[in-house]
């Protein structure tokens, strides 16, 4: 019975939206003036997608990626993740919920330099202290084969070109098998190549239906990539493809 | 993982590393050195009570340090060695003298009269001589540390102390008192050194038999000679080392460096960590990022302290042990007790501890939202 409702539960979770956005607004103050970068904003993202958060420099559109890894406090709105609401988590609680549940790709690969590429990797699965499960390590090597980064298992990140380093920070991102990818123009530093490399990536990431890839950028030729476009302007968004319409800013 | 991050963070950043075992070794060495003198200090300042192989020591009344007795009647000797617990009693002469050398040249000395035949309280190190040789009524001997300030006196050569002939007949290694110069000689020539007249004595000193309780023939005796002051030797020795460190400035001028030195040290771990951390900082942002908790980031650098720490620890006691063995038979007293060396390297380990909380608290508090900027 117990084990029928465990398994309900997990079902429940499985299908619900890895991240669901309920009015989030975000305030700053810059010594003079609060000023509102996220006006009050509602967003799902689905698994099996990759969304594109578009948006002119100064929309809000690395703001809401930050407040989605939960690297930044929302000032008003739920934030829902498996359906179940995190809004308010203890810092450790949130700290837990990033390694399982969140990967991450930035603009520019943050690899610790100190450590090699397989401990750059497996710190996601290992940086609480536990230790690194077998199978764990097993899949580091299979997505760095799958990547193309097999013989550079022990070497330091600053032997890799940005491309590569890129590349294991997406190994890194998926080595805990999180439902929610969130990737910060993950190509601007990147020559057209190897951006085309990191693209296809995460394309093929986002097919599983298991996961979902948000992928915030200003820059138009990613957009063919998308499954659905949301765009962001003032904090607001403004046109989102999967309703077709456009959004009115609610504040 | 967070043991291996945090070590190899500081090998990565070898110079700010280096700067850090620096402060551990500055904390290491420079304390020990001045405690290793200072403990070689407190082995010069009751080195005849020490060395002795007396159980108790009378001195005259009020008198807290074993330098500063007076004149005690001989006859006392015989009323101690009245008491059955008592295996053997002697008297003894502690006097100042000025030694005379070859070039007419004065420098003040400590004379120490042991009576014949016994010789008891005699030096116990030899370069040059033996004991015997005090038996001759102008034996003296003189201390290799302290040949070249009575201007390299020749063995069997006879010399002016106080006006007063002897004969260096032996040269003991490395005995010194607190005072400097000591001549060890039989006990009347050393009252005819320091004046004191026959039947007198500065000291009396006791061995206690086996079977007898010291403490025990201590009161008796206080309460045979009520006019004098009896302390066991250890007793003596302490109350003679807090003597001179309270009357002396010692204490407060080698506590002052003891501090001065600790804080060197702790300011140093405490900048050099700091910088770590802040050349660093994007590298803890990621580590919360991907899940690492405050606690997470307060192990990654608290295990990098403690290596700074053990690393610090050991290359500053390999000097300390280099400036101790380099002074072994040197001017400067060095004593290195064996309870000191885990004391100080757990306390510098304690030290480069709290030198790093500035560090963690930095670590603790970079946000991990910078690593979108």
């Amino acid at each position: 019975m117990i084990s029928e409702i465990v398994e309900q539960r997990i079902k429940a979770a499985e299908s619900a939206p890895p991240i669901q956005l309920e009015g989030i607004a975000r305030d700053f103050f810059d010594g003079k003036v609060l000023r509102r970068v996220l006006k009050k904003l509602d967003l799902e993202i689905f698994a099996g997608e990759l969304t594109i958060i578009a948006g002119p420099s100064g929309s809000g559109k690395t703001t809401l990626l930050t407040i989605m890894g939960f690297l930044l406090q929302p000032s008003e709105g739920r934030i829902f993740i498996q359906g179940r609401e995190v809004t308010r988590f203890s810092s450790n609680r949130l700290a837990t919920l990033r390694m399982q549940k969140i990967g991450f790709v930035f603009q520019q690969s943050v690899l610790v330099p100190a450590l090699t590429v397989i401990d750059n990797i497996l710190l996601p699965s290992a940086i609480q202290g536990r230790s690194v499960p077998r199978a764990v390590k097993a899949r580091a090597r299979e997505l760095l084969e799958m990547l193309g980064l097999r013989d550079y298992v022990d070497a330091m990140p600053q032997q890799l070109s940005l491309g590569q380093q890129q590349r294991v920070s997406i190994v890194r991102a998926l080595i805990n098998d999180p439902p929610l990818l969130l990737c910060d123009e993950p190509t601007s530093a990147l020559d057209a190549e190897s951006s085309a490399i990191v693209l296809d990536t995460l394309k093929r990431l986002s097919l599983e239906p298991t996961r979902a890839v948000v992928l915030v950028t200003h820059d138009p030729r990613v957009f063919p990539f998308a499954d659905r476009l949301v765009k962001i302007e003032d904090g607001a968004v403004i046109y989102d493809s999967r309703q077709g319409r456009q959004g009115v800013p609610t504040s | 993982m967070r043991r291996k991050t945090g070590f190899r963070i500081l090998t990565h950043d070898r110079s700010t590393t280096a700067g850090s075992v620096l402060g551990v070794v500055a904390i290491v060495f420079l304390v020990g050195q001045q405690l290793a003198i200072m403990f070689g200090l407190f082995t010069y300042m009751s080195v005849l009570v020490d060395h002795s192989g007396a159980d108790i020591w009378v001195l005259t009344k009020d008198v807290d340090e074993v330098n500063s007795s007076g004149s005690l009647p001989v006859r006392y000797v015989d009323r101690i060695a009245g008491l059955r617990e008592v295996e053997w009693v002697e008297p003894l002469i502690l006097g100042g003298g000025s030694f005379r050398s070859r070039e007419g040249k004065y420098q003040p000395v400590q004379m120490v009269g042991l009576p014949r035949p016994r010789l008891e309280n005699g030096p116990w190190r030899f370069d040059e001589g033996s004991l015997q040789v005090l038996l001759d009524s102008e034996g003296a001997t003189v201390d290799s540390l302290d040949l070249k300030v009575l201007g390299y006196p020749g063995l069997l050569e006879f010399y002016e102390v106080s006006g007063r002939r002897i004969r260096i007949s032996a040269i003991t290694r490395n005995i010194r008192g607190f005072g400097g110069t000591i001549i060890f000689t039989n006990i009347e020539k050393a009252r005819e050194v320091s004046g004191l007249p026959p039947g007198r004595c500065s000291h009396i000193i006791l061995k206690v038999r086996p079977e007898a309780e010291v403490s025990a023939v201590a009161s008796a005796i206080r309460t045979l000679l009520p006019r004098t002051a009896v302390l066991t030797s250890p007793q003596l020795a302490a109350s003679t080392r807090l003597f001179y460190i309270l009357n002396t400035g010692i204490g407060s001028s080698f506590g002052f460096s003891v501090i001065i030195g600790a804080l060197v040290g702790v300011v140093i771990i405490t900048l050099t960590m700091y910088t770590s951390v802040l050349n660093h900082r994007r590298d803890y942002a990621v580590l919360q990022a991907i899940g690492a908790r405050k606690r997470d980031i307060l192990v990654v650098v608290f295990w990098q302290a403690l290596i700074v720490g053990l690393i610090g620890v050991f290359v500053g006691f390999l000097f300390l042990a280099g400036f101790i063995a380099g002074t072994r038979n040197g001017q400067l007293p060095t004593n290195m007790p064996l309870w000191f060396p885990p004391l100080h390297a757990a306390i510098t380990l304690v030290l480069c501890l709290l030198g790093s909380t500035q560090a963690m608290r930095k670590a603790v508090k970079v946000e991990p939202a910078s690593v979108f900027r």
